[in-house]
């Protein structure tokens, strides 16, 4: 080892190519190899030494100790705002000026063609024995490729929020800790003000409360779930109160933000507005009723042009009557509460029995499950088992406390079979004329509703099977 | 022995006015109300009509069709209550087309069912 190398810091090993131990031994092709650009200036700012690679970055060769390139060789020097630097007042100038090292300064260096580039400089002073300032070192290397992709980062971050900001759902997010980080135009306006960020947790809305007005605490209300469990969550419905009182039904979609590295960051939550879903619902329900009052009251109207019609005679049909028109009303009634889509066959076994009084009514056995009937077999149906019910208290098992009638009714595939056996009733014989029941099962089972009716009259008793096909 | 054969003398002697805006359902009503024992039925058919009415003469028993043609005939409803006079509802709606206020009140179905219609005007009755 030579006694040069001794004296620096430069720890150098013993190497078996004499080409690479040339290059490593002298200090200044080390320098010259090195990828980011240097150059030293003497005491005065005159350029004494520079590498390759701080001519590629100057766009040109400046000559050595000329005035010309005093400081920097560089064209002209700016902010990275693009206030120019004069050459006086460079890093360079400055280190040799106050003798203090110049870290990590970005700039704009630009070339005489017009190119600029951005750079990253670091100024140290250079000292004799004594500690004299002689002179300073630059160490300059080009960033653009780094200030691009952080640009390129700010410009992500932009467009992100200029798209949450354009959505027209409340969205907003949170620290781990569930403190507001952000929220856009339409959360704002779903809450009915702009709650201060860093400060607020949980949730933005002034107040929460459940769909029946229970005040719900911020700290309890879905987003917090989701921020305290780390788990996606969707509802329940809340409703937003906001600082003018007026109230806004919302759903809640919050969901926890995890990083690359899996660590909880925070959570977003959107907010899906229910007030238009909610009023096309009370729209359709007030449709609904209109049409319930409309039906009812031309089925009032119905009864009373009977009555009026009847009136005075001795005929026991007006009870009939009302008892077909009640039927058919009830039916109505299950159909309205299901918006005319389906009716329950439990409900209407329930509902046919209902008017039965004391010993009649306990006197009905049934067992069946729930099944849902479209609208058109739910009134057949309906109208069928208040014409056996009707008949039995007239002259079957229903018109003497010893007698019984047992409905069963099973869900067999797309089928739905329903039994009517009475028991125990007066003794039972074929009529000889076919009433109103008989005809009403045989034509709306068989031909309404496609289904198979068996009736029979066996001496125990009326015996009644039904099939009736279910929609697929 | 049915609701409505033992209802035969349950409004006997009363005043009852019936505020129903369909004439034909009005006519009905009468008829059950007047074989129920009601001596002086009167009828009105819009909220107006009922107010006078009852300014004239306050009635024992009111029956109140509750959509008299668009119209709500809670405001006679309201009156009738400030004055302790006893009243059904009826109604093609069922409850749930019914104004939360009134939830407490009796409400008969349309179309009437006669032993309902018994059951109701007693338990008004016993309000």
């Amino acid at each position: 080892m030579s006694s040069s190398a001794d004296k620096s810091p430069t720890r150098v090993a013993p190497v078996a190519s004499l080409a690479l131990e040339r290059i490593v031994r002298s200090p200044a092709s080390l320098v010259e190899n090195l990828p980011i650009g240097v150059y030293t200036c003497d005491r005065d700012g005159l350029i004494v030494q520079f590498n390759r690679r701080a001519v590629d970055l100057w766009g040109r060769t400046p000559v050595l100790a000329d005035e010309r390139f005093r400081f920097d060789a560089a064209f002209a020097l700016q902010e990275p705002s693009r206030t120019p630097i004069a050459f006086d007042r460079s890093p360079m100038a400055q280190v040799l000026a106050d003798g203090q090292s110049v870290r990590d300064r970005e700039m704009i260096l630009l070339r005489e063609s017009g190119e600029a580039l951005t750079v990253l400089v670091n100024v140290d002073p250079l000292l004799d024995e004594q500690g004299s300032l002689v002179g300073a070192v630059s160490c300059f290397q080009d960033i653009g490729e780094l200030t691009q992709m952080k640009s390129q980062m700010r410009e992500g971050r932009r467009i992100g929020r200029r798209v949450m900001e354009a959505l027209p759902v409340a969205v907003y997010t949170t620290d781990a800790d569930g403190k507001l980080t952000y929220f856009n135009q339409a959360a704002a306006a779903l809450w009915g003000f702009a709650p201060p960020l860093g400060e607020q947790q949980w949730c933005g809305s002034w107040q929460i409360a459940l769909p029946d007005g229970t005040p719900l605490p911020h700290d309890q209300c879905p987003m917090a779930v989701a921020i305290q469990e780390r788990r996606a969550v969707v509802g329940p419905e809340a409703v937003a109160v906001r600082p003018d009182g007026t109230r806004v039904p919302f759903m809640p979609y919050p969901t926890p933000i995890f990083g690359s590295d899996g660590e909880f960051i925070g959570a977003v939550n959107m907010l899906v507005d229910l007030t238009e879903q909610k009023r096309a619902g009370a729209q359709q329900r007030g449709l609904i009723d209109e049409l319930n009052h409309r039906v009812k009251n031309t089925l009032a109207t119905i009864q009373s042009l009977a009555a009026q019609t009847m009136r005075g005679s001795t005929n026991p049909g007006d009870k009939t009557f009302e008892g077909r028109l009640m039927a058919l009303s009830r039916v109505h009634d299950q159909l309205t509460r299901n918006a005319w889509e389906w009716a329950d066959f439990a409900t209407i076994v329930h509902d046919t029995f209902a008017p039965l009084r004391g010993s009649a009514n306990s006197a009905v056995q049934v067992s069946g499950p729930s099944q849902r009937l479209k609208p058109q077999s739910a009134l057949a149906i309906a109208m069928v088992l208040h014409e056996l019910t009707s008949n039995a208290q007239k002259y079957g098992a229903l018109s003497t406390p010893a007698g019984s009638v047992a409905l069963d009714w099973r869900v067999d595939g797309t089928r739905l079979i329903v039994e009517w056996r009475e028991q125990g009733g007066p003794a039972v014989t074929m009529p000889h004329k076919r009433g109103f029941g008989t005809r009403l099962i045989e034509r709306s089972i068989a031909h309404e509703l496609g289904g198979r009716p068996l009736l029979e009259f066996t001496p125990s008793g009326v015996h009644c099977m039904m099939e009736i096909p279910l929609p697929g | 022995m049915t609701e409505a054969d033992a209802g035969k003398h349950l409004l006997d002697g009363l005043s009852v006015l019936v505020v129903e805006d369909e004439a034909i359902i009005s006519f009905l009503l009468e008829d059950m109300l007047g074989e129920l024992g009601a001596a002086d039925i009167r009828h009105a058919g819009t909220v107006a009509a009922a107010l006078i009415c009852i300014d004239e003469r306050q009635p024992d028993l009111a029956m109140l069709d509750v959509n008299l043609g668009g119209e709500r005939v809670y405001p006679v409803a309201e009156r009738l209550e400030a004055a302790g006079a006893r009243f059904v509802f009826t109604t093609g709606y069922g409850k749930s087309g019914m104004d939360a206020r009134w939830a407490g009140k009796v409400v008969v179905q349309k179309p009437f069912a006669a032993d309902a219609m018994v059951a109701a005007l007693r338990a008004a009755l016993a309000q």
